[in-house]
């Protein structure tokens, strides 16, 4: 809770696996940044517990709040946080220097994380001179030097352009299986969240809404949030109703194996994704079971595949296909439904067709925080 | 229950520590004072009981706001020192908003030449001390009334200069008008400078004529800084001493802050501090409607960085026309005085305008009681009391300097750091108190706190320490100011980042806040030790003859007509206070705007 009432976090229950590499991902303003600066005990929670391995790093009950450099942790700020006054070298040592580690060590762990860094080279350097790629690795190359048992990352990439931020997630990755420390990453765009975790928290408006490995949570998404924050292009919602064997959403019938956990009838949304979808011509006119007319309304083509926007009634779908295709603006095509795996909502958000979620497994820490 | 306990304990850091702190020092330097200033306008005083019939001191009573407000006198005492006060502070108000601002849009948004040197040279008027031209006024046009020996001018020209031009209401507007006009050209000239040209090149594109863009794009935005203008320069009028008590004693016209410094050398400490009371409360209203009108207004100005000037006005074959009227306009504000006090220091007979009559005798020439003026000092640069004086005030500006200096960025970064809490807001408003208050009231309050011992603390009249609170308390507005712009501008993630490697606090100040700071502490700094050197109205209350400064002690020779003595010790605080700017421009690039919040 921050002054005035603003509930950033609220009643988070999270246990984040020794060594994973955790992604909390969400909108600007769903709290994963000030989750990470709890973590780091740069925030301070109005309630609950922090615990990092077998250290209680924060507990309001016992009165107790462990400085952040205790902790074990290290934290790589969105901006880099560099200090301009001093040196490259300097800026690595810092640490180093306030826990009085002696010249001889402070050197030998310098030139060790430099060289894994490679930035080497601009040991002499201040940080005004240095690119935007090079601050960030000098930025890392700090925590690293700290040897933590967890690294915490708050949107290291989002200051990059478009090429560096793909050689610099490859580089992350490295890093992690190289130091095997666990690593909490805070970011807000989902693609990277995919590609890099093994874990994925996300958030929304201070509330967890699901935690699982992102492929799990791809498939399986808790919520129409869920559903709708992972993914490119965004998922197909549409409403409908559902019986005891089918549903009939938005001119499209999809058969039932189970029944849902809902009364027939009940209105409910299905989730398709854009790769969900196929789409047929209309050559002869003749119906077939599940498939709904539309229309193509525009034709996206990215160079790999094609993306079609389909009107069907009144919604408008994304649909993508990688075949050759022979449709273009205006033709009428047939739309047929193929989910893997189905996905539908309730009319409250929730999931009724099974979310993935993590059990607590051997566990890094548990944050508890009201 | 037990939570909050916790969260309570949890909580206490080094920035609330400091806080905390802070906020009772203050409030001991600034709100006590005022509330014992307050209760001694309802006391009797000493010399007090003999227009008190019945009374004896230490007697609380309603007498001398009664005497004030409806008392016989009333009019002559109180409302002819209030209204010639607010015609003053009206008239320079408008007359710096017209000088200042008419400069501001020549240099911004004309072609005209000179630029570089006009701009530099517009700030020295300010720098100087504010009565600098009072003196100057005096030494060129006086007349017989106060006797001696007539001005430059009737030297000169044989014409007798009337009373009212030479002495009074009139001057006393026109000289604080010309020292105050930098005010205007600043934060003027930094509106129109901060209007994105796209502002206006939209309109253009929309078919707006020039005027018409004038009239409805940049007028309206500039609008606050004018208001802004405006009410700063007219309650900076409110509080000022010097001039008024150079130019209007000779005709016995007061102000306000005449009638106070009067009724406070005259033993009336409960009539003077009523008068304060009442500066104090113009000022914090005038201020409240700055507040008001501007406030939310303020924001309309963008600073987006890209405010590249829309198209210069052109100026065509009036360029070098205007150049050389605003190069003479300003340079002339700044060398005329300075060359009429000049003059007046080498004349031996005064009065005498002729070469024959050059003399370095009051500069460095020995007592006597036969040369010159026969007055038995040594020249200035000789004269030991004087020379002890302005060591005094060099003190002063540098102790005061460094302090605010130190306090400013100590306080800036409390007050960010605890950003939005109850704790920070406070301790923001309490360190702006001193600036809503006219200078000489507020050293009045001082003189109220400290002339006595109270409780532990003892009475510090006389001393050194006194003069520095004070000055501290006086600019730490603008060094506080500074200190929040400095941390804003740096950011929480330098210190979190120290936080993170373990740095204790003290670590943090030394090796990361305090050096990254340092260009902006230089800045901070320079308008303190400038502001001291120069400053009158807020000592001239506190000091006595152990404590003399280069300002207070020309008075002394004022009230005997020794105008040499006079003029040549403000002539050496030019010297310094010139010299100190340009060079902590070159050496530091130190920009004195920025310290004065424009």
């Amino acid at each position: 809770m921050f002054a005035g009432d603003v509930r950033a976090v609220w009643e988070l229950d999270l246990d984040i696996p020794d060594g994973s590499f955790t992604t909390l991902l969400g909108p600007s303003g769903c709290g994963k940044t000030t989750t990470l600066r709890m973590i780091a005990g740069l925030e301070m929670p109005t309630a609950g517990e922090i615990r990092i391995g077998d250290l209680v790093a924060f507990s309001l009950a016992k009165g107790r709040s462990l400085a952040p450099s205790k902790r074990g942790l290290g934290l790589v700020f969105q901006s880099y946080a560099l200090w301009p006054h001093l040196t490259v070298a300097q800026n690595i040592a810092f640490g180093l220097e306030v826990q009085r580690l002696g010249k001889a060590e402070t050197a030998r762990r310098l030139d060790e994380v430099a060289a894994a860094l490679q930035i080497d080279m601009l040991l002499g350097r201040y940080t005004s001179e240095l690119s935007g790629g090079q601050q960030q690795r000098v930025a890392i190359a700090r925590v690293l030097v700290m040897r933590p048992s967890v690294l915490l990352l708050d949107e290291p990439l989002s200051n990059l352009d478009a090429t560096l931020r793909m050689d610099m997630r490859a580089e992350l990755k490295r890093l992690h299986a190289e130091t095997g420390a666990t690593v909490v990453y805070v970011t807000h765009d989902q693609l990277e969240a995919l590609t890099m975790s093994t874990h994925i928290a996300l958030m929304n408006e201070g509330e967890l809404q699901q935690f699982a490995p992102p492929l799990d949570l791809y498939a399986r998404p808790a919520n129409r949030f869920a559903a709708s924050f992972l993914g490119n292009p965004r998922i197909n919602l549409l409403e409908g109703t559902a019986e005891r064997d089918r549903l009939l959403c938005g001119g499209l019938t999809v058969p039932l194996e189970a029944p849902l956990d809902a009364a027939p009838g009940e209105r409910v949304v299905l989730g398709l994704r854009a790769e969900e979808l196929r789409l047929a011509p209309i050559v002869n006119g003749e119906a077939a079971a599940g498939r709904a007319r539309g229309t193509v309304t525009a034709v996206l083509p990215t160079g790999s595949d094609w993306y079609y926007r389909v009107g069907l009634g009144a919604a408008d779908l994304i649909v993508r296909q990688n075949e050759l295709p022979d449709l273009r603006l205006g033709d009428a095509v047939w739309v047929a439904p193929e989910p893997a795996p189905l996905k539908v909502f309730a009319a409250d958000g929730r999931s009724l067709t099974g979310a993935a979620g993590l059990a607590t497994g051997a566990g890094l820490g548990t944050a508890v925080a009201r | 229950m037990r939570t909050r306990l916790q969260r309570f304990r949890l909580s206490i850091t080094p920035q609330r520590i400091l806080a905390v702190l802070f906020l009772l020092l203050l409030g001991y330097l600034v709100v006590v004072p005022l509330g014992v200033m307050l209760q001694e306008t309802f006391i009797v005083h000493p010399l007090e009981r003999f227009q008190i019939p019945g009374s004896m001191p230490g007697d609380y009573t309603l007498a001398h706001w009664q005497r004030t407000f409806v008392g016989e006198n009333a009019y002559a005492f109180f409302y002819r020192p209030l209204i010639n006060t607010l015609i003053i502070s009206l008239g320079l108000a408008f007359l710096a908003l017209a000088i200042g601002g008419t400069l501001a849009w020549l240099v911004v948004r004309t072609d005209l030449p000179f630029k570089g040197v006009i701009s530099n040279a517009a700030i020295i008027p300010y720098v100087m001390p504010s009565w600098t031209l009072a003196l100057a006024w005096i030494t060129l046009f006086k007349n017989q009334r106060i006797g001696g020996t007539p001005g430059i001018f009737t030297a000169l020209t044989g014409i007798a200069t009337p009373d009212w031009f030479a002495y009074g209401l009139f001057p006393i507007t026109i000289t604080l008008a010309l020292h105050y006009f930098p005010f205007g050209f600043m934060l003027i000239g930094g509106a129109l400078r901060n209007i994105d040209a796209q502002l206006e090149e939209s309109a253009e594109l929309l078919g707006a004529s020039r005027v018409t863009i004038l009239r409805r794009i940049v007028i309206p935005l500039v609008l606050p800084a004018i208001f802004s203008t405006f009410l700063l320069t007219f309650s900076r009028g409110l509080g000022t001493f010097g001039t008024p008590a150079f130019l209007g004693g000779p005709v016995r016209e007061f102000v306000l802050s005449t009638t106070l410094y009067a009724n406070l050398i005259g033993q009336r400490p409960g009539i003077g501090y009523l008068v304060a009371f009442v500066m104090i409360a113009l000022g914090v209203l005038v201020l409240y409607m700055d507040h008001r009108i501007i406030g939310t207004r303020r924001s309309f100005v963008t600073i987006s960085g890209k405010g590249a000037r829309a198209g210069l006005v052109a100026l065509g074959r009036w360029r070098w026309v205007v150049a050389g009227a605003v190069l003479a306009f300003i340079f002339g504000v700044i060398a005329v005085p300075i060359v009429a006090l000049a003059i007046d220091t080498v004349m031996l007979r005064p009065g005498v305008y002729a070469l024959s009559n050059f003399s370095l005798h009051y500069w460095i020439g020995e007592a006597s009681l036969a040369i010159g003026l026969g007055t038995g000092e040594s020249g200035i640069l000789r004269n030991a009391q004087l020379m002890r004086a302005l060591g005094n005030t060099m003190q002063l500006a540098v102790v005061v300097a460094l302090v605010c200096g130190v306090l400013g960025m100590l306080i800036g970064y409390t007050v960010v750091r605890l950003r939005g809490t109850l704790i920070s807001r406070l301790l923001d408003q309490l360190s702006f108190l001193p600036y809503l208050m006219p200078s000489i009231a507020l050293g009045s309050i001082f003189l109220a706190m400290f002339a006595v011992a109270r409780g532990p603390i003892p009475s510090l009249y006389g001393t050194f320490w006194l003069l520095a609170i004070a000055c501290v308390v006086n600019y730490l507005p603008y060094a506080v100011k500074a200190g929040i712009n400095a941390m804003m501008q740096i950011g929480p993630e330098l210190e979190e980042a120290a936080v993170m490697a373990g740095a204790s606090w003290w670590t943090r100040m030394r090796r990361v806040l305090f050096p990254v700071q340092k260009a902006t502490y230089f800045s901070g700094m320079l308008l303190p030790f400038i502001s001291v050197t120069r400053e009158l109205s807020l000592l001239i209350l506190l000091v006595t003859p152990a404590t003399q400064l280069a300002t207070t002690i020309t008075l002394r020779y004022t009230d005997r007509g020794w105008y040499p003595y006079t003029n040549g010790m403000v002539l050496l605080l030019v010297i310094i206070v010139i010299g100190s700017t340009v060079i902590s421009r070159r050496l530091m690039k130190t920009d004195l705007a920025k310290g004065l919040g424009g």
